[in-house]
């Protein structure tokens, strides 16, 4: 057969792209940066593009740049606060997973500076099952909520020191082609939503608030216990400060001031008595206020 | 008499006809014709399967044949609901089937605004807002069906559960999917489509006018 004849040359690539929609490649071209970014968002924004096309691929790195369309060319939204939303939005899309974690111990086996040491992660059970498909995951999750061991810790050690180490690692990194369709990533994409989603009202509503309101992503980071803490304390201070404060049901004239003061009273604490307290105290403030 | 000589033959010019079914079948780009394809292939093969006694070739068949016939009324059922909704209501209740069901908590925000949108929804109990406009939606109503085909595929505005109830979801790639594979659908859902959107601009209109009359009267009556 003659695979090079015009009417066969079109099987190969039918076949190679059924292939690669099954296997979950990412096939975009490269985003363009949009026109018209100041040049401190479009430096960082490049390093974004960079980042995220490694992370995941150039489609998710497109996700970034469409986002970050969003707000050139917004009014009361100076370049300080866009860069920030630029840099923050690419680490929270680079979000930590076991996966990122197996990328970056082969990136830096790669790299040739000699045998990186091995690192050991603790993450939580549902963590590591949340990363996979959701038609995977919903079942064993189900399971393990069953048997009470969804919260289970779980230590991982990332190793490029010997070939099998190497050989999982490149396994685990493999695993990304699925990431976009596991349950974890539709939590972070929501979770960014609503981040974005706060800013732009904070720049209808409260301008002066838009920094403070921006960076309260670098609150949510890490992995394991401490990261569903810290997604734990954001959601408290979201939802009882700045949500409200947007709804017009609390009138809260410094929401920055308010936010930075709920900020301060983050303790590594599950039941968050800190945290509680000082929003109660600032909403009784406010309540009471002019 | 020795039949089995005939029973022979009769299998060998019915895996020739069960043959040429099958190459048809695998031929067909669209999913109507290759269903009835389908479903003739499995005619002959149970035919074909009779002189020579293959009870199992049979009861393949005959399931197959079944499975076939049931999809392809789920095809030409699609497309009549599809048809008559266009002449009618403009309803979209015919994607139900399609869809899946979801609960919401009150306060749950469904998507943002500029999010990009990848899915319909129909709503099916509860109370839900567009945060942006104030405008709360009623039971029945379907969010997000020209989403689908804007070219910027991005959220207008956001839409929270005020009061927690069930929505339908559907994937635009889902739909896709029905639009390729049947495309007497994808010619209805196009006019469906059209129609609702000009019934917004419909609407706009009134409201434009409406607006336009309001302070012209107000001038124009005496002080």
């Amino acid at each position: 057969m003659n695979f090079g004849s015009p009417k066969v040359t079109g099987i190969l690539p039918a076949i190679r792209s059924i292939f690669a929609d099954v296997l979950g490649d990412d096939d975009s071209s490269p985003p363009v940066l949009p026109a018209g970014l100041p040049e401190a968002v479009r430096t960082l924004a490049a390093d974004g593009v960079r980042r995220l096309t490694d992370y995941q691929g150039p489609g998710y790195a497109q996700l970034y740049v469409d986002r970050l369309r969003r707000f050139a060319g917004r009014r009361n939204l100076d370049d300080a606060v866009f860069a920030e939303i630029a840099r923050l939005m690419t680490v929270r899309m680079a979000y930590d997973d076991a996966i990122e974690m197996a990328q970056a111990k082969l990136a830096e086996a790669e790299a040739g500076h000699g045998i990186p040491p091995d690192d050991r992660r603790r993450l939580r059970l549902d963590e590591m099952v949340s990363s996979l498909p959701e038609m995977v995951a919903d079942p064993v999750l189900w399971a393990l909520d069953y048997v009470g061991w969804l919260h289970l810790p779980v230590t991982l050690r990332f190793s490029a020191a010997s070939r099998f180490g190497l050989r999982r690692l490149k396994i685990e990194a493999s695993l990304k082609r699925w990431r976009l369709s596991s349950i974890r990533y539709a939590r972070e994409r929501a979770w960014v939503e609503r981040w974005l989603h706060m800013i732009d009202r904070s720049l209808t509503r409260q301008p002066a608030a838009a920094a403070a309101v921006t960076a309260t992503a670098g609150m949510v980071q890490g992995y394991g216990d401490g990261y569903t803490q810290n997604l734990r304390d954001w959601n408290l201070i979201v939802d009882e400060l700045v949500k409200p404060t947007f709804d017009g049901t609390l009138r809260c004239d410094d929401l920055a001031g308010a936010i930075a003061e709920a900020r301060a009273a983050v303790r590594p604490d599950r039941k968050q008595v800190q945290l509680k307290q000082t929003i109660a105290g600032i909403r009784a403030r406010n309540a009471a206020g002019p | 008499m020795d039949t089995s000589h005939l029973a022979e033959h009769i299998g060998a010019a019915g895996s020739l006809a069960a043959s040429v079914f099958v190459v048809a079948t695998y031929t067909m780009r669209t999913m109507i014709p290759l269903r009835v394809f389908g479903m003739l292939t499995n005619v002959v093969l149970m035919i074909t399967a009779i002189p020579i006694h293959s009870f199992l070739q049979f009861g393949l068949h005959a399931g197959l044949l079944c499975l076939n016939g049931y999809r392809l009324h789920q095809m030409l059922q699609l497309v009549r609901d599809v048809k008559k909704s266009v002449n009618g209501d403009l309803s979209m209740d015919w994607l139900k089937p399609f869809m899946t069901e979801r609960k919401c908590e009150t306060g749950e925000m469904l998507f943002y605004k500029d999010e990009k949108a990848e899915t319909m929804l129909y709503i099916v109990s509860g109370r839900y807002r567009l945060v942006e406009s104030g405008i709360e939606l009623p039971v029945g109503a379907i969010v997000g069906e020209l989403g689908m085909l804007s070219p910027s595929n991005e959220r207008t505005q956001s839409l929270e559960c005020i009061e927690g109830g069930t929505v339908l979801s559907v994937s635009y790639r889902q739909v896709e999917e029905l639009y390729v594979q049947n495309p007497e659908f994808g010619f209805y859902f196009l006019r469906l489509a059209s129609a609702r959107l000009f019934q917004n601009i419909g609407k706009l209109e009134e409201r434009l006018a409406e607006y336009g009359t309001a302070p012209t009267a107000a001038v124009s009556s005496p002080a």
